[in-house]
């Protein structure tokens, strides 16, 4: 695993890139790997304050077999990255208004900050960035 | 030193890690944790984690349905 930080950009609400990007910003986080992740599109509204896991998740194959089988909850692993290791989480700044929200409609205790592309962009030439 | 078990069994890819790691937070250095986990990926994931964050990995042992994993706090 290489030491530079790791820059993760979710897209896609889907539960299945939802739960690998949980997967892998918490565990690279907590590896001694500074990571960030970047919320946009689409994949803010799973972040949505509130929701059941029934309501939040959704899309792909293994989606109903993960919640059935109880795999470790997204919203979960992305706590337990910051709680544990060097996670920063950033809710873009356009999903946000395309959604007519602010940081307080989002899940409490997980993002650092809203945050445009560029700033993230910039950071992420520092590292590696994988796009979910 | 103490001895600490951690029963992760029945818990998914990276569940039993995570549980190793919080628990590394409240032992003191030298105490031990043994991580029971049913997940086939963390007989390699946690010795990997050990190694790169600079723990001490002791035995890993096959259990009837499970592996028994003994990691030493090293700082």
């Amino acid at each position: 695993m290489s030491a530079g930080p790791l820059f993760v950009v979710l897209a896609s609400p889907e539960h299945e890139k939802v739960q690998l990007a949980g997967m892998m910003a918490s565990v690279a986080a907590v590896s001694e790997r500074p990571t960030q992740l970047f919320v946009s599109m689409a994949a803010i509204m799973i972040f949505e304050k509130g929701l059941s896991a029934e309501a939040r998740y959704k899309g792909g194959a293994f989606s109903a077999a993960m919640l059935e089988k109880g795999a470790p909850d997204a919203i979960e692993l992305f706590a337990q990255g910051k709680i544990l290791g060097d996670l920063k989480i950033i809710a873009c700044s356009m999903a946000l208004a395309i959604q007519e929200w602010s940081l307080d409609d989002l899940e409490d205790g997980l993002f650092d900050e809203a945050g445009g592309l560029t700033k993230f962009l910039s950071d992420a030439e520092a590292g590696e960035l994988i796009v979910l | 030193m103490t001895t600490t078990t951690i029963d992760a069994r029945g818990s998914y890819c990276p569940g039993p890690l995570l549980e190793l790691i919080a628990g590394l937070k409240l032992i003191e250095i030298g105490d031990e944790i043994e991580v029971w986990s049913s997940d086939m990926g963390s007989v390699k994931d946690i010795p990997e984690w050990v190694a790169k964050v600079g723990h001490e990995m002791g035995e890993t042992v096959e259990q009837d349905g499970y592996w028994s994993l003994r990691i030493r706090k090293s700082k």
